[in-house]
């Protein structure tokens, strides 16, 4: 069980849902994050950079077809630390839970 | 345990843990396997047919085996269920396992199905038996394939949700 860690930098609702895609998965193309989030290209590279400079996750660009493709993937540290927020979150959300209960 | 920061309220809570299991949902929804694979074993499917139908006894033997090796080749990566497009790797524990076994059933069935559409064609007097059994089949593979692996999306989602 991962032991809650609240985490400010994945916090923010646009990073928690960028990093919650790269959860699920092993790498995912930067165009797919884009579409999914509705974001512009210069919009997404700044929550890259901001995750990549914090070591949560790599940007690995490519040729493929002639064309130039960028994958994205958490590091072990960005999985660990998106682990210990949702856990943080649950804290949160049972403890409010069990006040309720006791009132 | 630390403490949860003050400044984080019930709701502030729930409403990130609803965008995580959001996300997750995006995810789930590329379990399947690539969209040439159904019409694959399909056309293969009716090539078997068409062998069976109108080739010798080595056809008849020799195009279920070749159909077989070639789908034994092609379907480890496809039928893992991660690679619907190019665009993400579904983790191999989400994707689960669940797509390998249910097609492997899937096509085991239509084994079945295809002996017993040849054999009442047959009895029903149809000319060409085999070749009409692996047509009905190619067609259910072209149907009911896409709906196995909707189904299993559905299952897989309310799997672990958040």
């Amino acid at each position: 069980m991962t032991a809650p860690r609240f985490d400010e930098l994945i916090h923010p609702s646009t990073r928690l849902s960028i990093v919650a895609l790269l959860a699920s998965a092993d790498w995912i193309e930067f165009g797919y994050v884009r579409d999914q989030l509705g974001l512009s290209d210069s919009a997404l590279s700044k929550q890259f950079s901001t995750l990549e400079e914090a070591g949560y996750l790599t940007l690995e660009r490519r040729v493929s077809d002639r064309r130039r493709r960028v994958q994205v993937r958490l590091t072990p540290e960005g999985r660990a630390a998106f682990d210990g927020h949702v856990a943080a979150l649950r804290a949160v959300v049972a403890m409010a839970e069990s006040e309720t209960t006791t009132l | 345990m630390p403490a949860p920061p003050p400044d984080i309220s019930h709701d502030e809570a729930r409403m990130a843990l609803d965008t995580v299991e959001h996300r997750r949902q995006q995810v789930l929804a590329e379990i399947d396997v690539p969209g040439w694979y159904w019409w694959f074993l399909a056309l293969g499917w009716v090539a078997v047919g068409v062998g069976a139908q109108f080739g010798g006894i080595w056809a008849v033997i020799l195009s279920p085996v070749l159909f077989g090796a070639l789908h034994a080749a092609l379907a480890h990566r496809a039928l893992s269920g991660r690679y619907r497009t190019g665009n993400l790797s579904v983790r191999r524990d989400v994707a689960g396992h669940q797509v390998m076994f249910a097609v492997i059933a899937f096509v085991i069935g239509l084994w079945a199905v295809t002996l017993g559409v040849a054999l009442v064609a047959d009895a029903d007097g149809a000319r060409h038996p085999s070749l009409f059994a692996s047509v009905v089949v190619a067609l259910l593979v072209l149907a009911g394939g896409p709906r196995l692996m909707a189904a299993l999306r559905r299952h897989r989602a309310r799997a672990g949700a958040v």
